[in-house]
This record gives C-alpha cells, sequence and structure tokens, in this order.
C-alpha cells in the first residue's frame, strides 16, 4: 500500500536548492573554531576546553531535541508537526559533526593533561579546599568505577553511536518515503521511536552526567539528566520556530504553515518554559530545604561573584519573562513575536549551559573565574563554531529532500491543521 | 399572539451553506445570534465574526490571586502571626513559600476559568427556548441551523426574515420565547 502525494503548494513539491547561507554558516563555524583555537594561547588549555564543552553541549542539546521531537511525534503518531518534521530530520545531519567536534576534547584527555576538562582525571589534580587530591579523595574512589577514562571514553562513543544510529534509520525511512509512499517506512518510524525514545532519554541522561555535573564530582543531583532534557526540549522548540519563521519569510512555507501551526508550537514552548522553571526550582528547593554542606557547595559556588546575577538572569529571563509572554494568545499566532521568544530562549539556554559548566574554572583561590571574562568570549566562539558547523550539516541536508514529507500518511491533516 | 418571539431559525444542508450564510449574517451587523451543527465546523468561528473567548482573563485573575493568597498566607501565618523557627529557616522565604503559591495558582487558575466559562456561556441554565422547535434533533444529525434572537439591535421579524431566505436558509420558523 502506498500514500499518494497531496496537493500541496508547488514549493513543497520540489526539492530546494541549497541556501547560499550554507557557505556562511560553514565560515561562521571554521571562524569561530579558529578563535577558540586562539584562545587556547589566551587562557590555556583548561579553561578554552570547558568553554568548548559549552558550545559542544549547546547544539548537541539541540540536535538531541531534535531527536526527541521526531521520536515523540511518530511514537504519538502526531499530525500537526508533520509540516516541521521533515525540517527537524535535517537538523539530525549535525550528529556525526558534533561527535567529530567532540573528538579534540578525548584526544586531548588521552594524550595530553588529564584533566583538561574534567577534574577526575587526574589523580594528582587538588582537591580544594582541603588540599586534598584526587588520588586520595575518597568521594573519587567510591566514583571511580563510573568515573574513568576508560568508562568515559566508551560512554561518549555510545552515545553519539545511539544518536548517529536512530537519526540515520528516521531520516532514511522518511526521505525513502518521498519517493515510493510506502506505509512501511511510518511503520518502521513508529518502531524506532518505540525503541529509541527510552535509549534516548538514558543517553542524554548519561552524557549530561559525566560531561557536565562531573565537573563538581562531589556534588550529586537526581534532577540533572531532567534539566539537560527541558533545555534540549526548548531548544529544538526554539529553533523549530526559527526555522519556521526563516522558510515562511523566504516563501517556502507560505500555503502551507497556518496559524495553527505557531499555536501549536507556541504552546509547546510554553509548557516547556513551566517544565524548565519546575525542574530547576525543585533542584534549588531541595539542596536549599536540606541545607547539607555536600550539596549546597555547588550551588554557593554560583553565587560567588557576577555568577550570582547569571543565576537571577536565568530565574527571570529563562523561566519568568518567556512564561509571561507565550501566556498571550496573540504572541504565539504572531510568527515574528513568536520567533524573537525563541531567539531569547536559544540565548538563554546557552547562559544557563555556561552557569553550569564556567564556574568549573577556578582562579587560584578555589573560586569560581567570573562570568564576564574571557572564558566568556570563548564559550561564544565555541558556540558560534560548533553552530556554524551544525546550521551548515542542516542546511547541506536540507537540499536533499523535499521540504515536507509530501507521502506520509499525516501530512493532509497537517496542512489543514485547525484546532 | 402579542409574546415576543425568541428569534427566528433558519436550516442549512451541509457545512458549506451554512458557512457563507454564516459570513452574510456577520455582515448583516447582528450580534445576537448562533449557528448549531451536527458536528464542529473548522473556521465557522471567524465567519460569524466571534472573537476570542475572555475566560483567559478570568484564568489571569484567578492564577495572581492564588499565588499571592499562598505567599501572604504562609507569610500570615509563620511570619508574622505565629513565628516558628523551622529547621534553622528565616521566617519567612519565598522558597518555602512557593510550591504552596504555586498549587493554589493551579487551583484558583482552574476555578476562574470554569466559572467563568460557566458565567460567560451563561450557564447553568434548564431550559432553552430552541429546545422547543420541533425540528431541532436534526441539529445533531444531518441539518445546520442559524438562530437570530428577537433582543438583537437590528432584529425584525420581517427583514430577518428575508435575510435568512435570501442566504440559503431553509424552513425559517419563529421559535416561541
Amino acid at each position: 500500500m502506498s500514500t499518494p502525494a497531496v496537493h500541496a503548494p508547488a514549493a513543497a513539491a520540489s526539492v530546494p536548492t541549497v541556501p547560499a547561507l550554507a557557505t556562511k554558516s560553514l565560515a561562521v563555524g571554521l571562524a569561530g573554531i579558529a578563535l577558540t583555537a586562539l584562545g587556547l594561547l589566551i587562557s590555556g588549555s583548561h579553561a578554552v576546553a570547558t568553554a568548548w564543552l559549552v558550545g559542544l553541549s549547546f547544539w548537541t542539546a539541540m540536535a538531541i531535541g531534535m531527536l526527541l521531537l521526531v521520536l515523540i511525534h511518530h511514537v504519538f503518531d502526531a499530525m500537526w508537526s508533520t509540516v516541521l518534521r521533515r525540517q527537524l530530520e535535517h537538523g539530525l545531519a549535525a550528529f556525526p559533526w558534533l561527535a567529530l567536534l567532540f573528538l579534540p576534547l578525548l584526544l586531548a584527555t588521552w594524550f595530553g593533561a588529564r584533566d583538561i576538562v574534567w577534574p577526575w582525571l587526574n589523580p594528582a589534580h587538588v582537591v580544594l579546599p582541603e588540599g586534598k587530591t584526587v588520588g586520595a579523595d575518597l568521594i573519587y574512589a567510591k566514583k571511580s568505577g563510573f568515573l574513568n577514562l576508560k568508562a568515559l571514553t566508551i560512554a561518549t562513543v555510545a552515545f553519539f553511536a545511539v544518536w548517529i544510529w536512530l537519526s540515520a534509520r528516521l531520516r532514511k525511512a522518511s526521505f525513502s518515503q518521498d519517493a515510493d509512499g510506502d506505509i512501511k517506512w511510518t511503520r518502521m518510524n513508529r518502531v524506532t521511536a518505540g525503541f529509541g525514545l527510552p535509549l534516548a532519554a538514558l543517553s542524554l541522561t548519561f552524557a549530561a552526567i559525566y560531561w557536565i555535573k562531573s565537573l563538581e564530582y562531589h556534588w550529586f543531583s537526581t534532577m540533572y539528566g531532567v534539566w539537560y532534557f527541558t533545555n534540549c526540549m526548548r531548544g529544538a522548540y526554539a529553533l523549530g520556530v526559527v526555522i519556521m519563521f526563516w522558510l515562511w519569510t523566504r516563501g517556502d512555507y507560505k500555503g502551507i504553515l497556518h496559524q495553527d501551526h505557531w499555536h501549536s508550537i507556541g504552546k509547546m514552548m510554553l509548557a516547556f518554559t513551566v517544565f524548565w522553571g519546575y525542574i530547576a526550582f525543585s533542584q534549588y528547593f531541595l539542596i536549599w530545604n536540606a541545607n547539607m554542606p555536600e550539596e549546597t557547595f555547588w550551588y554557593n559556588l554560583r553565587e560567588y561573584g557576577d555568577w550570582w546575577g547569571v543565576g537571577m538572569v536565568l530565574v527571570f529571563g529563562h523561566f519568568l519573562l518567556p512564561f509571561l509572554l507565550l501566556l498571550s494568545y496573540r504572541y504565539k499566532v504572531k510568527p515574528a513575536i513568536l520567533q524573537r521568544i525563541a531567539l531569547w530562549i536559544l540565548a538563554v539556554i546557552f547562559i544557563d549551559l555556561c552557569w553550569n559548566i564556567l564556574p568549573a574554572i577556578k582562579d587560584a583561590h578555589g573560586n569560581p573565574q567570573p562570568f564576564l571574562s574571557l572564558n566568556l568570549l570563548w564559550a561564544a566562539t565555541s558556540t558560534a563554531g560548533v553552530g556554524g558547523v551544525c546550521v551548515w550539516a542542516y542546511l547541506r541536508s536540507f537540499s536533499t529532500a523535499k521540504l515536507i514529507p509530501i507521502r506520509d500518511p499525516r501530512i493532509g491533516e497537517s496542512l489543514v491543521h485547525h484546532e | 399572539m402579542a409574546a415576543q418571539p425568541y428569534g427566528l431559525i433558519a436550516g442549512f444542508s451541509n457545512p458549506s451553506e451554512i458557512f457563507h450564510a454564516a459570513e452574510k449574517v456577520r455582515d448583516a451587523g447582528y450580534t445576537r445570534w448562533d449557528c448549531i451543527t451536527p458536528f464542529p465546523v473548522h473556521g465557522l468561528d471567524n465567519a460569524m465574526g466571534v472573537k476570542r473567548s475572555m475566560v483567559p482573563r478570568f484564568s489571569l485573575v484567578g492564577g495572581i490571586t492564588g499565588f499571592c493568597t499562598g505567599m501572604s498566607m504562609i507569610w500570615y501565618m509563620n511570619g508574622y502571626d505565629y513565628t516558628l523557627t523551622v529547621g534553622g529557616k528565616p521566617l519567612f522565604s519565598p522558597m518555602f513559600a512557593f510550591p504552596v503559591s504555586y498549587e493554589l495558582t493551579i487551583l484558583f487558575t482552574a476555578f476562574a476559568t470554569i466559572i467563568g466559562m460557566f458565567v460567560l456561556n451563561g450557564l447553568t441554565k434548564l431550559y432553552h427556548p430552541i429546545l422547543k422547535y420541533e425540528h431541532i434533533r436534526r441539529a445533531t444529525s444531518d441539518t445546520f441551523y442559524i438562530v437570530i434572537q428577537a433582543d438583537d439591535p437590528r432584529y425584525n421579524p420581517a427583514n430577518t426574515r428575508t435575510l435568512l431566505e435570501t442566504i440559503g436558509g431553509r424552513d425559517v420558523a419563529e421559535l416561541e420565547a
């Protein structure tokens, strides 16, 4: 059985050309990477490598978020998001490049300074303020089965393998269906979604623990994977809106997107804004209420110097402002306004990742180096560098398939989506 | 019969007919009228010129009231009326007042939304004049109806009847109040 192609605007039926933007974004990416490399000479390898982790985890979050959206789309047999799904599938093309860009961190750890990013990889690393080294630290000894170089390497390879494999299956099925309209591709995607969701959930949780939480390996929080997950989802929705707006103003999405598509994605953005507020508050509140030094030190580090202000920016900018704006129906159905809210959310996700990662760069007294320092610049160049490559990967994939999955069984309903 | 009728009712046989008829009733300037259809007709709200519901305003007021109630209740109880130090915490902090305020935000929003919806819909109502119309059951199966109420400022028994007939309405009938 095959699904016939639907009647859709002409733009949807043809394969779009590679936008000139592709070379530009690759240039931005390479420039960002070059600037970050320059930072090695100025701020030293530890600070720059840690800042590189900000750029990597930001764009990995975007790609994981897109992967989750496609998986969730299939597992729910969703309708309205079919017109957007193809663009998310193009976004998944970034995974192999993200793996490649992660490689320098692993190589530097294997062959260079062990603690270039993660302190627990070097037994001689001094765990302040006690003056004790990692090697003499009982907490490390207890966690060493999990926190060691081999485990980190195997886990990181496994994470990217899972993400690349799931993406390849989803992309292949979706693109093949454009040609033959065979329903078996939809069924295959449903199966991928069934086992892919738990795999993606576990891998992103462990990635957040290994890459980010372990920067302060004494600390623990069961909310941490959920925190990263929320940023993945919020990032993917925000990026989805940015892509929708780009294709809509360019004319590709004219006659495809309706007010209700904007409204639907806006509502999901609101839901995950509330969810971020919920989990970020829960994590803080439980630690604040228990008031145990073994947990509170992580927040104390983030109240030191100008980091306190950054925390306030997150409370009001990552939660309250988008929450109040997205409550409004009018803002959700006006593409230009929704796109601005989406860009703001992307900016605060970057700040959120800085707030979680950069305090790992300490000064001589063991206090976090300030937020407004060169480290922020390297985090920004890293994010631009990794981002340029990811956007280039997206745009390269963009011109290999039709704008929307034209023979998906749900595309007809999605084109006339109405609440 | 001197009593003022409830209004006029006219039947249409498919969604497209009622859609276009609704646009014409809207353009004729009527405000107190309604469409009765066997199933939701997408876009009919626009064709009728229905504005967005006011229910979200009720929800917002309810939510803000709930949040403030939670915060002030905890402050009054623990920070003012019966001060008690628990676990070395300050007498009042928005931190521990937050979960309660958040729950009350949701609770009051839900109440305000439901009550606002009922009030704006004119519910609860035990009786509606349209139910006296003998063919109204067909509105649940195969006929689409437009009802124009007699208390509409533009209502005029003769002109409104002519309008309903020209836009394609069949079996135009007067409804008893």
